[in-house]
């Protein structure tokens, strides 16, 4: 099994949901962002449109953070292929974010909050947990799948841009999507592999 | 609080540019990564040079500067208390085995230093513990001087060092630091004897750098990459520009090649030796900062990911 994802950049309408339901889900502190929307304008007025990218980790079949990952505190699960991190070996170096050609990974360096006053009661209970001085990322949010849930993101996005399931069943929706619509990853020619794919707009 | 939200400004606003500049290597804490990576380069240059002078001074410069490289790596890491961790993975990552070929340096030097500097030692300089201590010092001198360069390399992420020549580039920076270390040594305690033939490797070393250097922003000027190219202008006229003519030109080539100029056509003085190994340690320290403080992000957005709509 290799659990992967399918975004829709047709239906993708720039919402910001999936960031703030990951945010939620995870507790992230400030400047740590497991799922952002990059925005971009092309063509010129009155023939203007507004692209919309959803980006997160992507669970590469070869990915570069964990071979570059002195401590092999990055890991790849054999069960579902989902790229993690143990916040317990993690050293701090940085390696892997030089590694990752998507630019997806965080250093969580200091107790952060998001207000002046100091840290609010959520922040307390939930961004507190996390160690600081060491690399976070996006875990396909592993707890909830093994579950039986979808990733928080995919779970809250209001128009279906994000599909989620198994790359190695070939019978799967995301297998499906793919093959019917084309689907492609980000920076192929980096040679990853990676487990998120995007639907033309 | 200040401090963490202009952090956090910074992020954000580098997340908004298509080209994201590499900071986490170079600023902060990061500039003692850079520092470490510079000193642990001539560390094993003035170990390797130190041997082929026969300079006892040499070699405990060498393993002095070797320890200053390991303290300055636990100063970067976000955990220094797991160092330890970092020598699991060394079939893989080029950090771990340069963790690896320090610990070696550093135990083998120690081992064949001691007794050399400490005639009542336990172990005798020519003791099966001392030629231990040889080859391991050897050993890690060598996954010193190559590691770096691979290092960045293999960084997929800033493609302004995903370059075949920076490994070579970087071997050639640790030779050239080593042999200016080399200098410095000798000239502080006297020594005149092997000035020439060390001048004369400098220029030699140096020309090689220098072409490498070129290739490198050719390649990367002329490859496509947006990155890479973002790259070249932020260290020939960007945010770099100082660093790079002031500390890597003008300090670190065009001053100690004077000082060479000088040593080879006329009188050799201590003074001007010193000038010249502490001019062309300063550049190499400048080069890898520039080096690295000129990195951007591969940028996740590209003209492919549009056209494919």
């Amino acid at each position: 099994m290799r659990w992967g994802m399918v975004i829709d950049l047709r239906r993708c309408i720039g919402c910001y949901g999936c960031q703030l339901s990951c945010k939620a889900e995870h507790g992230t502190p400030p400047g740590v962002l497991f799922a952002r929307v990059l925005k971009q304008e092309e063509g010129q007025y009155p023939n203007v449109r507004q692209l919309f990218l959803p980006v997160l980790c992507n669970h590469c079949e070869e990915a570069p953070c964990v071979d570059a990952c002195p401590t092999g505190a990055s890991f790849k699960w054999e069960e579902d292929g989902i790229v993690d991190i143990d916040p317990d070996k993690c050293v701090g170096c940085r390696s892997c974010m030089m590694a990752c050609p998507y630019s997806n990974r965080y250093f969580n360096d200091s107790p952060q909050h998001y207000f002046e006053d100091g840290a609010t009661p959520y922040e307390q209970a939930r961004t507190g947990r996390h160690q600081t001085d060491v690399v976070m990322k996006c875990n396909f949010c592993r707890d909830r799948v093994r579950a039986g849930k979808k990733p928080a993101c995919v779970a809250n996005c209001p128009t279906v841009a994000r599909i989620f399931g198994d790359l190695d069943d070939p019978t799967s929706e995301v297998s499906r999507l793919i093959k019917e619509r084309g689907g492609f990853p980000l920076h192929p020619e980096a040679g990853t592999r990676p487990s998120v794919y995007y639907l033309p707009p | 609080m200040q401090q963490t939200r202009a952090k956090y400004e910074q992020l954000i606003r580098d997340l908004r540019g298509d080209l994201r500049p590499q900071r986490e290597w170079c600023e902060g804490r990061g500039l003692f990564l850079v520092f470490g990576h510079f000193v642990g380069g001539v560390a094993a240059g003035a170990w390797l040079f130190s041997l082929l002078f026969d300079s006892r001074a040499g070699l405990g410069v060498a393993f002095a500067l070797g320890a200053l490289c390991g303290i300055s790596h636990l100063a970067f890491l976000g955990r220094p208390q797991r160092f330890w961790r970092m020598a699991a993975q060394w079939r893989t990552s080029w950090i771990s085995r340069g963790f690896a070929g320090l610990s070696l340096f550093l135990g083998g030097g120690f081992l064949y230093l001691v007794p050399r500097y400490l005639p009542q030692a336990p172990w005798a300089a020519d003791s099966a513990i001392a030629d231990a201590g040889y080859v391991l010092a050897l050993a890690g001198m060598l996954v010193l001087i190559v590691y770096k360069g691979f290092v960045y390399a293999t960084s997929k992420a800033i493609p302004f060092w995903n370059s075949p020549l920076h490994p070579a580039m970087y071997i050639a920076f640790a030779l050239r630091g080593g042999i200016a270390a080399l200098l410095i040594t000798l000239a502080l305690g006297g020594e005149t004897a092997a000035t020439r033939d060390l001048l004369l490797l400098w220029t030699a070393v140096t020309a090689v750098v220098t072409v490498f250097f070129a290739l490198e922003m050719h390649a990367a000027l002329t490859g496509g990459n947006p990155a890479a190219r973002r790259s070249v202008h932020e260290l020939l006229s960007g945010r770099v520009a100082i660093a790079f003519y002031g500390g890597t030109l003008t300090l670190g080539v065009i001053v100690p090649a004077w000082f060479v100029w000088a040593g080879l056509s006329g009188p050799r003085t201590l003074a001007a030796m010193v000038a010249l190994g502490v001019t062309s340690v300063i550049g190499d320290f400048f080069m890898k900062y520039s080096m690295i403080r000129a990195g951007v992000h591969l940028p996740v957005w590209t003209r492919q990911t549009l056209q494919r709509g």
